[in-house]
C-alpha cells in the first residue's frame, strides 16, 4: 500500500471497498431505476424512443384533476388506500400478542406446530389464496354448500362478489397469511428479554400475566415502535397482488387502493406515462412520510431510526 | 470481534466475486451467440430463433413434436417469447432495446409503429426468391403498400391467416358468434320455433326446470359467463357481449358500435345491440338460468363447466369443441346452431387479406441467420408448413388414401394429450403442438394436394364420418345442410368483406382514456347483468354515462369513428365493384 503514506487512510480505503459491491447494488437496483421518473414527463408511447419532440411537462399530473369524476375517483382510491393500511396499522399490535402468547405455549411441539402452521401461508402466493377462497366462497364452496345442506340458505350466498365489510376482509386475509411471519421479530426480541427479569417478577409473586404486561410487553416496544414506523412510511404502499386478485366488478370501488390504480392504469393500456406520474407522487409522499415520523420519534423517545 | 471482521471480509470478497463472475458469464455466452451467428447458409450450424409473438400462449423453448420437426427440417431451436404471458410491459422493454426479436408476429397496429420505430428489416429484396410466399404476392403487396411513408412499396410484413379463396366469400360452414343450443334438450321440448331472445329464455329456462343438474349431480346453469377477456379483441365492453351483439347485425369497432346500414354510434347508445344484449343476460339473471358464479370465476372455472355439461347455451363457435366429441354428435346430445327468427348475424369474410396480424424479421438479425428465417417463413407458408400447423404430423393425426384424400385419425389428440411415438420426438401431442399459435395461411385456404381445405371439418372423409341422424334432423327441419347454408338461404347473413387497411394506433391520451372507459364499461356492465330490476338496470346505464364522459368517452369515440372510417370506406369500395 504505498499509495497511502497513512496507515489509517490506507485502512479506511481497505474497509470502503468491503462495502463498495453493496453501494453498487443500491445504485444500480434502487437509484439508477429513478431515471425512469422522466418518462413522466413525456407523451411516451413504446416502440418509439424519447425525444424532446413529445415532453409535455406537467400535462399528466394536472390530467388526474381535470375534472370531478378523476377527481372522484383518485379520492375513492386514496380513500381505499387510507383505510386498508390505517386498518393494519390500528392492529399492527396483533403479532406482537400473538409473538407473546405463542411464547407462553410450554409444550414444545404443539408451540411448533402454531409456529409452523401460522407461518406456512406467507409462502403461498396471493394466486393461490385465491383459488382456495374461491373454492371455499363460490357459490359451490364449502361455505356455501354446508349452509344449503343445513337448510340455513335457499340461494347461494355471493361472498365474494359483494363489497360489504371488503375492508375488514382484506385485513382478515393479511393476517391470516402474514401473522406467524410478522410475529417473528417478536419471538426474537422476546428471546432477549433477561430472563433474570421474570425471574425476579415471579420470586416478588407475580402471575402469568403480571409478568406478561409488566416485563415482556414492555421489553418489545421498541421493536414495536421501529416496525410501526417503518409501516407508516410504506403507508401509501399496499403491494397489489391482493387486491389485484380479489378484484372484481362489483368491489373495484372499495377494493382499488393506490398501488393496483396504477397497474390498472398502466398494463395493457401503455399508460406508462401517466402511471409513473402517479407513482413518483407516491414515493415523494412515501418519504416525506418517514422523515415526519422520524422527527415525530426523535420527540417522542428522543431517538429517531433512520 | 476479530472472528466477525474476517467474516465481514470473506462475505464481501464473496459478493464481489459473485458480482463480477456474473457479469463475465455474460459475455461468455454473448460470445457464443455471435460465433454461432456466423453461419454459412447451410444447416449445419445450430441456431435459436428468438420469436416475439402476440398470440403465442406460451413462453420459452418450444418442445415436443414441432421441435423436432423444425430442429430436422432447419436445425433451428424456437424460443417463444410471449407477451400473453410475460405481460405487455414485455413490448415496451424489448422495444427500447432496439430488438424485438428474430421473427416477430404483431398486430397491424403495433407493426406500423415497429417499422417506423426500425424494429423490422426490410426483406424487399429477397422474398422474390421464395415460391411459397409469393403465392402471397398480392396480400402481401397490398399490406406493405398501405403503410404509411412507403410509397416505393418495400416490403416488411406478411399477413397472417391469409387465404386463397377471396375478399368478399364466405367458406366456412359456421360463423364465430350463434346461439348454440344442446340438441338433446331442444328436441325434449319439442324443438318449438325461437322468434325472439325472450323464446330464447323460456327454452333455456325450461331446460334447466327439466335437467337441474348434469349427469354427474353438479348443478347447471343454462348461461355460465367469465370475465376474463373483457375490453378485449378492440372492443370495448364484456367480452360475453360484444361476440352478442352480432346476432342482430351489428359489430363493435373500438367505442362505437357499426350498424347494418353501416353508420357508427357510440357503444353506450341505447340504440345499439349492446344494450340490447347487456339487457338479455340480466333477464336471464333475473330468471335465475345465469351462474351465480360468473362474476367471480374465470375462463378455466367457466371451461370446466362446459367440459362437463353444466351449460346449455354457448355463443363461440369454437367453444362447442369442449363438448362435441364424433360419440355425441352420434347420439344426439351436441350443441348446434338454433335459429333464432328475429336475428340476422354479422360475419367476417374470408380472411383473404390477412387476419391483421404480420409475420415480420427483426432488423437485429445477422445475415446467416436471416437467410434461414427467410427459409423458414417460405415453408411456414407452403403446404407442408402448412398441413403441420393445422392437421399435425402425418400417420399420427391423419393417412393419405391411395385417392391422395386425407382421413382424420386420432381425434382425441388435442383434448386428451395423448403420447406421440417416439419417432417424431416423444411427449403429449398438446404439449408438443406449434407454440407460434399463429398460422400464415387460414385453415380454410385449400391444399392443392387434396382439392380441400386443411381444415379436417370440410374433407369428404371426415364429412361421411359425422354425418350422424343428429345432423340430418336438423338438416331436415331447417331445410338446409350447414348452419351458413341456411342464413344465406333465408337472407341472414351479413358479409363484411375484407379489406387491408393500416389504421392509426392510440396516442398516449386516448390509450389512456381507452383503458379508463373500457374498465367502467366491463365494470358496469357487470355489476348490470345482477341488477334487480329495469330500475336498477337504466339508473345503473346513465350513472355509467356520465362516468365514461368525464373519462373522456366522447373523445375516444370520435377518434374511433375517424379511424374504423378508413376501413368502412375501403369495405364499401369493395361492395361497390
Amino acid at each position: 500500500m504505498r499509495m497511502f503514506n497513512d496507515r489509517k487512510k490506507a485502512r479506511a480505503f481497505r474497509e470502503f471497498m468491503y462495502v463498495l459491491p453493496f453501494l453498487i447494488l443500491v445504485a444500480v437496483f434502487s437509484y439508477y431505476p429513478l431515471y425512469g421518473w422522466v418518462y413522466a414527463f413525456f407523451d411516451y408511447k413504446p416502440p418509439f424512443p424519447l425525444s424532446m419532440k413529445q415532453f409535455v411537462g406537467f400535462k399528466w399530473f394536472t390530467s388526474l384533476l381535470t375534472n370531478d369524476v378523476k377527481l372522484k375517483q383518485l379520492l375513492a382510491v386514496l380513500r381505499n388506500t387510507f383505510a386498508i393500511s390505517g386498518l393494519s396499522l390500528l392492529f399492527s399490535w396483533f403479532p406482537m400478542i400473538f409473538a407473546v402468547f405463542l411464547n407462553e405455549i410450554k409444550w414444545k411441539p404443539f408451540k411448533v406446530f402454531v409456529q409452523t402452521a401460522t407461518t406456512l401461508p406467507n409462502f403461498i402466493s396471493w394466486v393461490l389464496v385465491y383459488s382456495i377462497a374461491y373454492c371455499v366462497f363460490s357459490s359451490t364452496g364449502v361455505i356455501n354448500s354446508l349452509l344449503l345442506n343445513l337448510g340455513i340458505l335457499k340461494t347461494p350466498q355471493l361472498f365474494l362478489q359483494s363489497a360489504n365489510h371488503i375492508w375488514f376482509k382484506m385485513w382478515l386475509w393479511l393476517t391470516w397469511k402474514n401473522a406467524g411471519w410478522a410475529a417473528i421479530m417478536y419471538i426474537a426480541a422476546i428471546s432477549g428479554i433477561d430472563e433474570q427479569l421474570k425471574e425476579a417478577a415471579r420470586v416478588d409473586g407475580a402471575n402469568r400475566m403480571q409478568v406478561i404486561w409488566h416485563i415482556t410487553i414492555p421489553g418489545l416496544i421498541p421493536t414495536f415502535f421501529v416496525l410501526v414506523m417503518l409501516n407508516l412510511a410504506n403507508f401509501l404502499t399496499n403491494g397489489l397482488e391482493q387486491y389485484y386478485v380479489f378484484q372484481n366488478a362489483f368491489n373495484k370501488d372499495y377494493i382499488q387502493v393506490l398501488d393496483l390504480y396504477v397497474y390498472n392504469i398502466a398494463m395493457g393500456s401503455g399508460g406508462y406515462s401517466l402511471s409513473t406520474a402517479i407513482s413518483m407522487f407516491k414515493s415523494i409522499v412515501s418519504v416525506l412520510l418517514l422523515c415526519a415520523t422520524n422527527q415525530i420519534s426523535k420527540m417522542v423517545r428522543g431517538e429517531g431510526f433512520v | 470481534m476479530r472472528v466477525k471482521k474476517r467474516a465481514f471480509q470473506v462475505l464481501s470478497a464473496a459478493m464481489a466475486a459473485v458480482m463480477v463472475a456474473g457479469c463475465a458469464g455474460q459475455t461468455a455466452t454473448e460470445a457464443t451467440k455471435t460465433a454461432a451467428a456466423a453461419g454459412t447458409g447451410n444447416y449445419d450450424e445450430p441456431m435459436t430463433f428468438d420469436f416475439y409473438d402476440v398470440a403465442a400462449n406460451y413462453q420459452g423453448t418450444q418442445a415436443g413434436w414441432f421441435a423436432k420437426v423444425v430442429k430436422d427440417k432447419f436445425n433451428i431451436e424456437l424460443n417463444m417469447i410471449s407477451p400473453q404471458v410475460a405481460g405487455n410491459g414485455i413490448y415496451q422493454t424489448r422495444c427500447s432495446t432496439g430488438n424485438l426479436g428474430d421473427i416477430v408476429v404483431l398486430e397491424r397496429t403495433d407493426f406500423t409503429d415497429c417499422v417506423k420505430a426500425g424494429l423490422i428489416k426490410d426483406i424487399s429484396a429477397d422474398i422474390k426468391n421464395y415460391p411459397d410466399l409469393m403465392t402471397y404476392n398480392d396480400q402481401i403487396t397490398v399490406l406493405n403498400k398501405a403503410l404509411p411513408e412507403n410509397k416505393d412499396g418495400k416490403i416488411y410484413g406478411i399477413p397472417c391467416q391469409m387465404t386463397n379463396t377471396s375478399p368478399t366469400s364466405y367458406s366456412q360452414d359456421v360463423i364465430k358468434s350463434s346461439p348454440l343450443l344442446r340438441w338433446d334438450l331442444y328436441s325434449e321440448l319439442g324443438r318449438p320455433e325461437i322468434k325472439n331472445t325472450d323464446d330464447l329464455l323460456d327454452i333455456l329456462e325450461k331446460m334447466m326446470k327439466a335437467h337441474p343438474t348434469n349427469n354427474a349431480g353438479d348443478p347447471a346453469y343454462p348461461l355460465s359467463l367469465w370475465k376474463d377477456w373483457d375490453g378485449g379483441d378492440g372492443m370495448l365492453g364484456i367480452a360475453n357481449v360484444t361476440q352478442l351483439t352480432t346476432w342482430y347485425g351489428e359489430i363493435i369497432k373500438g367505442s362505437n358500435i357499426l350498424k347494418p346500414d353501416n353508420t357508427f354510434i357510440p357503444v353506450n347508445s341505447k340504440d345499439g345491440a349492446y344494450y340490447k344484449m347487456l339487457h338479455f343476460l340480466n333477464e336471464a339473471n333475473r330468471r335465475g338460468i345465469v351462474d351465480p358464479d360468473s362474476g367471480t370465476q374465470d375462463w378455466n372455472t367457466a371451461c370446466d363447466k362446459m367440459k362437463t355439461g353444466r351449460v346449455y347455451l354457448m355463443w363461440y363457435n369454437w367453444q362447442v369443441g369442449f363438448w362435441n366429441t364424433q360419440d355425441r354428435l352420434k347420439d344426439g346430445t351436441a350443441f348446434i346452431y338454433t335459429p333464432i327468427k328475429d336475428q340476422i348475424y354479422y360475419a367476417d369474410a374470408d380472411t383473404y387479406y390477412g387476419s391483421g396480424r404480420v409475420f415480420a424479421v427483426g432488423s437485429q438479425v445477422d445475415d446467416a441467420k436471416y437467410q434461414r428465417i427467410m427459409d423458414f417463413l417460405n415453408w411456414y407458408a407452403s403446404p407442408e408448413g402448412l398441413n403441420y400447423q393445422h392437421i399435425g404430423l402425418k400417420g399420427f393425426n391423419y393417412t393419405v388414401g391411395s385417392d391422395g384424400k386425407y382421413t382424420y385419425i386420432n381425434d382425441n389428440a388435442l383434448m386428451d394429450n395423448v403420447t406421440v411415438p417416439d419417432e417424431f420426438g416423444g411427449g403429449g401431442f398438446n404439449d408438443g403442438n406449434n407454440a407460434i399459435n399463429q398460422w400464415m395461411v387460414d385453415a380454410i385456404s385449400t391444399n392443392p394436394a387434396t382439392g380441400e381445405p386443411y381444415n379436417k371439418d370440410y374433407w369428404s372423409t371426415y364429412k361421411a364420418a359425422t354425418m350422424t341422424q343428429m345432423k340430418k334432423d336438423w338438416a331436415a327441419k331447417f331445410g338446409a345442410a350447414e348452419p351458413v347454408d341456411y342464413m344465406k338461404k333465408n337472407n341472414i347473413l351479413l358479409i363484411s368483406p375484407n379489406v387491408s387497411v393500416s389504421l392509426p394506433s392510440d396516442p398516449a391520451d386516448i390509450s389512456i382514456i381507452r383503458k379508463q372507459c373500457s374498465d367502467l364499461f366491463s365494470d358496469y356492465s357487470w355489476r348490470m347483468i345482477y341488477a334487480k330490476d329495469d330500475g336498477e338496470f337504466d339508473s345503473l346505464w346513465s350513472e355509467m354515462c356520465t362516468q365514461m364522459d368525464g373519462m373522456g368517452f366522447q373523445e375516444l369515440s370520435k377518434f374511433d369513428k375517424d379511424k374504423y372510417q378508413i376501413e368502412l370506406d375501403a369495405k364499401l369500395a369493395v361492395n361497390k365493384k
